[in-house]
């Protein structure tokens, strides 16, 4: 088995690797969770036209038009979407995008 | 009446004299309240320390990009001739209609989907609201002459 090649000693130390890093998400600073993914927030407002939405998120995000009218009806529906999950800094850059085109994004994370 | 069509890589706008000059009066009405304009000008953080530095950090871009957009809307409004739009001239109009859009319906105070049952037909046809309505309509003429992406 390949997998017995890479040794007890690699496997524990991965492991080690994983709680610690669960340890320090947990307790550490808030610095240190700024390096987990955060969400990115699209807020329904009420006169934003639904075909510059779908529009913008192409542009922006790179969807196909299917996945931003998906988006867009959520939105509009449901009042919010998460339009993308990012490192903190892209995350930023996407918002600071959306708002550049008057959309209402926010950002968040657990 | 205005009307706009993608005509080769261009998007012309075609609106006479009178408009034209209505529509800048707009855009010099209205650009006052997206200063006072929280859905111009949105948050990014519910946290202020973190709202801080984003504003910080993304503040003058946003200013920038407003600017520049600003001044392609003016400058081609004021073009003696057909106006022309490249790609990038077409979304300078877009993301200032919107901001302008918004800031206005916050001024009217249309603050929930479902506002435009509020008013009867004869408000709709007039100031303040037709005036929105006629952005939306510019806005949606755009979108719909966009390059397929």
């Amino acid at each position: 088995m390949g997998a017995c090649a890479l040794g007890y000693a690699f496997v524990s130390a991965v492991h080690e690797g994983v709680a610690e890093h669960l340890e320090t998400v947990g307790s550490g600073a808030p610095e240190e969770r700024r390096d987990r993914p955060w969400r990115v927030i699209v807020w329904n407002d009420p006169v934003t036209l639904m075909s510059y939405v779908v529009v913008v998120f192409r542009r922006i995000l790179g969807y196909d038009l299917e996945t931003a009218t998906k988006l867009m009806l959520q939105v509009h529906t449901e009042g919010k979407a998460v339009v993308a999950t990012q490192p903190r800094e892209r995350a930023e850059v996407t918002v600071a995008q959306l708002h550049a085109h008057g959309l209402q994004a926010t950002l968040a994370h657990d | 009446m205005a009307e706009i069509r993608a005509r080769g890589s261009v998007i012309e706008v075609k609106v006479d004299r009178r408009e034209r000059e209505a529509l800048l009066q707009i855009v010099d009405r209205v650009l006052p309240m997206v200063d006072d304009s929280a859905l111009a000008t949105p948050r990014a953080y519910v946290d202020d320390v973190l709202e801080a530095e984003f504003r910080r950090l993304s503040g003058p871009d946003l200013d920038d990009t407003r600017a520049v957009d600003l001044e392609v809307l003016r400058s081609t409004l004021r073009t003696q001739g057909p106006i022309e739009l490249s790609e990038d001239q077409a979304w300078s109009w877009l993301r200032m209609l919107n901001v302008l859009r918004l800031a206005l319906a916050e001024r009217l105070g249309l603050a929930e989907d479902g506002w435009e049952e509020r008013f009867s037909q004869r408000q709709h046809r007039r100031p303040p609201l037709a005036t929105l309505h006629l952005l939306s309509w510019i806005q949606e003429e755009l979108v719909e002459s966009l390059p397929e992406i």
